[in-house]
């Protein structure tokens, strides 16, 4: 499998597939998170970001590779670890981009509350935000899964799906990213940084079961 | 997932313990999709090379697919998952590596150490003729030369079972020929392969087995499958007198015949002499190659490599 992530992770760095994505995130920070705001706020709002970024991260490294090279990998290891190395490739990749941004952001924003009430230590702050931005991280990755190849095969279908579920991910009441964001959120508004670690929980079994899914089925449907 | 882990009994030296079976295997694409494949039942042991015809869109892909396990049936079933390495029809130069660098990756994706796989990749390329590629980006590499790094692809990871689309397409000659000694190696050294080729004397008088997809169905060619089409090559040995040949080169060898006391005359197809060669050299006790001569058709030089 190691040696799988790292040919999967070459291929990502070397494609460059991956700068439209990381610039789109690039700009969705720059629009939102003002340095000077209060933190947990921005943390959420860097968390909520990453969801569909981390989404579209997965369907670059899925279409990245051309099928016949991707016969060649699957024919050695089986399409199931093929397609599960280039799912967790892409994994990898939102969430050390989350965590960095994480860091970016608990340094530049203030420590307070909403209102500048109540004193928040940063570090508590990015620890309570860092959770947050790995269940947004790994939903958006299996939103990324559930809407591209081999689950979802055209395009036409493919992209507009991928749009829906990352919108559905952040915004209904359920969805693990939108309880462990609003939880961020209500800190901010009551200066509390609470730990959840139950919405990260719920999102990693869910992106488990999702690349389980995509793996299987990538050994029963042919391209 | 594998209820079939037969002991080695067949070949105790070699490594691929399950051989690939498919029984009454169909595959169709989509749900009321037309059957591409149908009742198709198909044992490949180790050390055998497996040929596959048909015509265009019969469905020779889909079974090497099959074979390769990339795809499912549809129904039926197969048992047996050996070491598998694939060569598709048309290998993309829509990678972002250099030839090198994309070997060395699909090396240790085949179980080699990043040293190995670095070594043996460089080791191919020059037996392909494409060792100056080696730093050359995919992209920049014409159709011939991409085609030799997906032929090397395969074959760095010495694998037990060899699946080839129609590898030799785009090859050059000299890229050929090494193509049908690799092969030859590979049969020899324990490993299965199975292809398809356009070229009717590919590989000629080599095959073990021929089958023919017809209708959705596969047939064995019984007829003019094992007589030597191609050009052979007569090999003369000596060893201890009364000695045996190597049961080994008795099967390479199409026909051998005992010229006097620890004397024997070999023949061989010109594809596996080099095979043959050093079987007998490296037995033991090891044979004295006494002469290599051209025989039956008209091969300039046989035995040796231009």
């Amino acid at each position: 499998m190691t040696a799988l992530l790292r040919y999967q992770a070459d291929l990502l760095l070397r494609s460059q597939r991956w700068l439209p994505p990381v610039i789109l995130y690039a700009v969705f920070l720059g629009v939102g998170v003002q340095s000077g705001q209060p933190v947990l706020n921005s943390l959420g709002y860097t968390a909520a970001a990453l969801l569909p970024v981390a989404a579209w991260l997965v369907r670059v490294c899925v279409t990245g590779e051309p099928p016949a090279a991707r016969a060649c990998v699957a024919a050695a290891r089986g399409p199931a670890r093929a397609h599960l190395a280039c799912l967790l490739t892409a994994l990898l990749a939102a969430v050390l981009l989350g965590v960095a941004a994480t860091v970016v952001v608990t340094l530049i924003s203030t420590p307070v509350s909403d209102g500048h009430r109540v004193h928040i230590a940063p570090l508590r702050a990015a620890a309570a935000g860092l959770p947050v931005v790995l269940a947004c991280a790994s939903l958006g990755a299996a939103v990324g899964a559930l809407t591209s190849h081999p689950v979802l095969r055209s395009t036409g279908r493919a992209v507009p799906a991928l749009l829906l579920g990352t919108l559905l991910a952040v915004v209904s009441a359920g969805s693990p990213a939108q309880a462990a964001i609003s939880g961020l959120v209500t800190g901010s508004r009551t200066g509390r940084a609470h730990i959840a670690l139950l919405p990260p929980t719920v999102a990693a079994l869910c992106t488990a079961a999702a690349f389980a899914a995509a793996a299987w089925l990538a050994g029963r449907r042919s391209p | 997932m594998n209820p079939d882990p037969r002991p080695t009994s067949v070949r105790p030296m070699h490594p691929m313990h399950r051989d690939l079976r498919l029984t009454a295997v169909g595959r169709r694409y989509g749900i009321r999709g037309p059957w591409v494949l149908r009742g198709v039942d198909l044992a490949v042991a180790p050390g055998t090379l497996t040929r596959i015809e048909g015509a265009n869109g019969t469905g020779k892909s889909t079974l090497l697919r099959l074979l390769a396990r990339l795809d499912a049936p549809t129904e039926g079933r197969i048992t047996g998952r050996p070491r598998t390495a694939y060569v598709p029809e048309r290998f993309p130069s829509a990678l972002p590596f250099t030839a090198a660098g994309y070997l060395t990756h699909l090396g240790t994706v085949h179980g080699l150490s990043r040293a190995d796989a670095a070594r043996r990749a460089a080791e191919w390329l020059e037996r392909f003729g494409a060792g100056a590629y080696a730093g050359t980006p995919l992209t920049r590499l014409s159709k011939g030369s991409s085609q030799k790094v997906a032929v090397a692809q395969a074959l760095l990871g010495d694998p037990e079972l060899l699946v080839l689309d129609e590898a030799w397409t785009g090859l050059d000659t000299a890229a050929r020929e090494e193509l049908e000694r690799a092969v030859a190696e590979r049969t020899a050294a324990g490993g299965a392969v199975v292809f398809v080729d356009h070229d009717p004397g590919r590989l000629a008088g080599m095959p073990d087995a021929t089958y023919t997809v017809l209708d959705g169905g596969l047939r064995a060619r019984t007829d003019g499958g094992s007589p030597p089409a191609g050009p052979v090559t007569v090999v003369v040995v000596r060893g201890a007198p009364g000695g045996p040949l190597p049961p080994e080169a008795v099967r390479i060898a199409l026909s051998t015949e005992e010229t006097g006391p620890g004397g024997h005359r070999l023949t061989v197809p010109v594809s596996r002499s080099d095979v043959l060669l050093r079987t007998l050299l490296t037995a033991r006790p090891p044979w004295h190659v006494e002469r290599v001569e051209p025989a039956g058709a008209p091969p300039p030089d046989p035995g040796s490599r231009p």
